[in-house]
């Protein structure tokens, strides 16, 4: 059941989410509970996006209000264990440095409860693989702004399709250019087109996997 | 009227090109559609010269372009800029731009290494100082000064010589110079992250910061145009596209300077070349509200073409929009079908075939030429 604080949080208040937070923790609440409402928050939030009722700024808005109660609460939740939804493996693609929709779409998956890793922009293809092999996640995004991004999104495939049984972990496409044709060319799974998209692949795959 | 239609005679392929894009731009009915070459990087790619030198030498750059535009076989150019386009783009976007031979291998392409490099209480700053003020100040942190005003010279003494080559080799242009909403500068200086948020939590400074900016802006768009004596200029949108941006914001921060804009250039005979990239669907009627033929639509496959037709068909010609993705990704096949469905669902009049936004450095040179070769297939309609 939704609460002050994730309506707040979903209505962009940034400073009635500072003020609900603080609020809570002087009365000694648990801090896992406030972060619990908070990713109850964002999840409205994707779902206003998904009605069209919100757009790409508003995303970024409620990730920049949500970065701000984690940065609050995790000192706080040292030493408690939170239950991950799953493990992910996030980057752009070797030779573009762009950022802007990967750092979305981290904040979303984080915001909604996964376990990224972050391997940053103009990732290669062999990290990649290393970044899977360590945290055995069964999810990757690749994201890319450029059509330049295209070969090196095949070749990051590839390079999977090569370290291991292809079927363990599942593969989605993001950036601007990225469409259904480039996905085939590829070889990835899906396309995570927007972060909440991204969101519901993960949890589709995790599911599975 | 063109110098040799005045002179009585018959018009040169420049005029009859130039003619055939301005009656087009005005809705008039034309024998061919015109079809307009978009590209930068692809052109230093398609002629066999790195990016490197692409980059580096205006002259070259040029030549690559005019090369392109010659060897397809196109009826014009959309904008072509007649400096290295790196300091072009650093001003444009308040960024570093990372440069091939440079920063980056010879022949990969340039980045935008886009950063917080305006901190928030600099709005203050720039609305105390005026905006070409700031801006001089601002620029050191993401380009080199000395190439930036050797950029600037270079442009100024040359221009008027690459415009008589245009001229002579039969090559017209849309425009040479370019402008922006102040939005968009704001969101390169800030980064796009810090500039969205300021959009919620400091509206009415990043407002106050437009309305110091708007009048050089305009005065931008106009200048240039009269120096580059062009139709117009390419006012360009990018990242206050309708799909990027709430509605409130949309209408507030990118709508009014969008609309000063484009009345200011109209006043003096300009057409607005509305670059506008990403989907702006959304908030196409809100265009209704400017004079009618007063802008060329400039889009890149996201807006919905379809509803552009709709909306504005009957005030507004169309420039685009075939797909960045589609000349990277797609084939000759898929060209020829894009184009096909465009010119029987948004022409024959009121359009002008061009790449959307810019024909990515990846382009196969065969959809590029398959892209001509359908512009003159079915530039007399589709039926």
């Amino acid at each position: 059941m939704s609460d002050e604080l994730a309506r707040a949080l979903a209505d962009l208040e940034e400073q009635k989410v500072e003020a609900l937070v603080d609020e809570r923790l002087a009365a000694g609440a648990d801090p896992s509970s406030i972060l619990a409402s908070s990713q109850d928050g964002m999840r409205q939030v994707g779902e206003r996006y998904e009605e069209g009722e919100y757009f790409v700024s508003d995303l970024m808005m409620s990730s920049a209000i949500f970065k701000k109660v984690v940065a609050r609460l995790e000192p706080l939740l040292v030493g408690t264990t939170a239950v991950s939804r799953g493990s992910v493996v996030v980057g752009t693609v070797r030779g573009d440095v762009h950022d802007i929709g990967k750092d979305l779409v981290v904040s979303t998956l984080r915001a909604s409860g996964y376990t990224v890793t972050d391997l940053g922009v103009n990732v290669p293809p062999d990290r990649f693989v290393e970044a899977i092999r360590e945290t055995g996640a069964p999810v990757l995004a690749l994201s890319g702004l450029l059509t330049i991004s295209f070969d090196p999104m095949k070749e990051t495939v590839e390079a999977v399709e090569a370290a291991g049984p292809r079927s363990q972990v599942k593969i989605m496409l993001g950036g601007g250019p990225v469409t259904e044709q480039v996905r085939a060319y590829a070889g990835a799974d899906a396309l995570g087109a927007d972060p909440p998209s991204a969101v519901r692949l993960a949890d589709e795959w995790t599911k599975v996997a | 009227m063109s110098a040799s239609q005045q002179d009585g005679g018959v018009p040169n392929l420049y005029d009859e090109r130039m003619i055939r894009i301005r009656k087009a731009i005005n809705l008039e009915p034309v024998s061919q559609i015109p079809v307009i070459y978009m590209g930068t990087a692809f052109s230093a790619r398609y002629t066999g010269r790195t990016m490197a030198r692409y980059c580096n030498d205006p002259n070259v750059s040029f030549e690559s372009n005019l090369e392109t535009c010659e060897r397809l076989g196109v009826d014009g150019l959309n904008l072509l800029a007649s400096g290295l386009i790196a300091p072009i783009l650093s001003a444009m976007w308040m960024s570093h731009i990372a440069v091939p031979g440079r920063e980056l291998p010879d022949d990969s392409l340039w980045q935008v290494q886009e950063a917080e490099v305006m901190k928030a209480e600099e709005y203050d700053t720039l609305i105390e100082m005026g905006w070409q003020a700031y801006v001089a100040s601002y620029l050191p942190r993401v380009v080199d000064m000395a190439e930036f005003g050797a950029n600037i010279q270079f442009m100024q003494e040359n221009t008027g010589r690459y415009l008589g080559i245009l001229r002579e080799k039969g090559v017209p242009y849309i425009c040479m110079g370019a402008t922006s909403t102040p939005f968009e500068p704001l969101c390169g200086a800030r980064s796009m992250p810090e500039f969205f948020a300021d959009c919620y939590r400091r509206p009415e400074k990043v407002k106050a910061a437009m309305d110091v900016m708007l009048p050089d802006m305009i005065g931008d768009g106009i200048g240039l145009a009269a120096m580059t004596h062009s139709i117009g200029a390419w006012v360009g949108g990018w990242r206050s596209a309708s799909a990027l941006v709430s509605p409130k914001i949309w209408n507030e921060l990118v709508w009014p300077y969008l609309e000063a804009i484009v009345n200011a250039m109209w006043d003096k005979g300009l057409v607005s070349v509305l670059h506008l990239d990403q989907n702006w669907t959304r908030d196409l009627a809100r265009f209704n509200e400017l004079p009618a033929k007063s802008c060329l639509f400039n889009l890149d496959g996201f807006t919905d073409a379809r509803k552009f037709k709709e909306i504005l068909g009957d005030r507004f010609a169309m420039l685009g929009d075939v797909p960045p993705t589609l000349f990277a990704a797609g084939t000759p096949d898929d060209i020829h079908t894009y184009v096909h469905d465009l010119v029987r669902d948004v022409g024959p009049t009121g359009l002008l075939l061009c790449p959307g936004c810019d024909a990515p450095i990846n382009t196969k040179p065969e959809n590029m030429e398959a892209f001509v070769a359908a512009g003159r297939e079915f530039g007399g309609g589709v039926h």
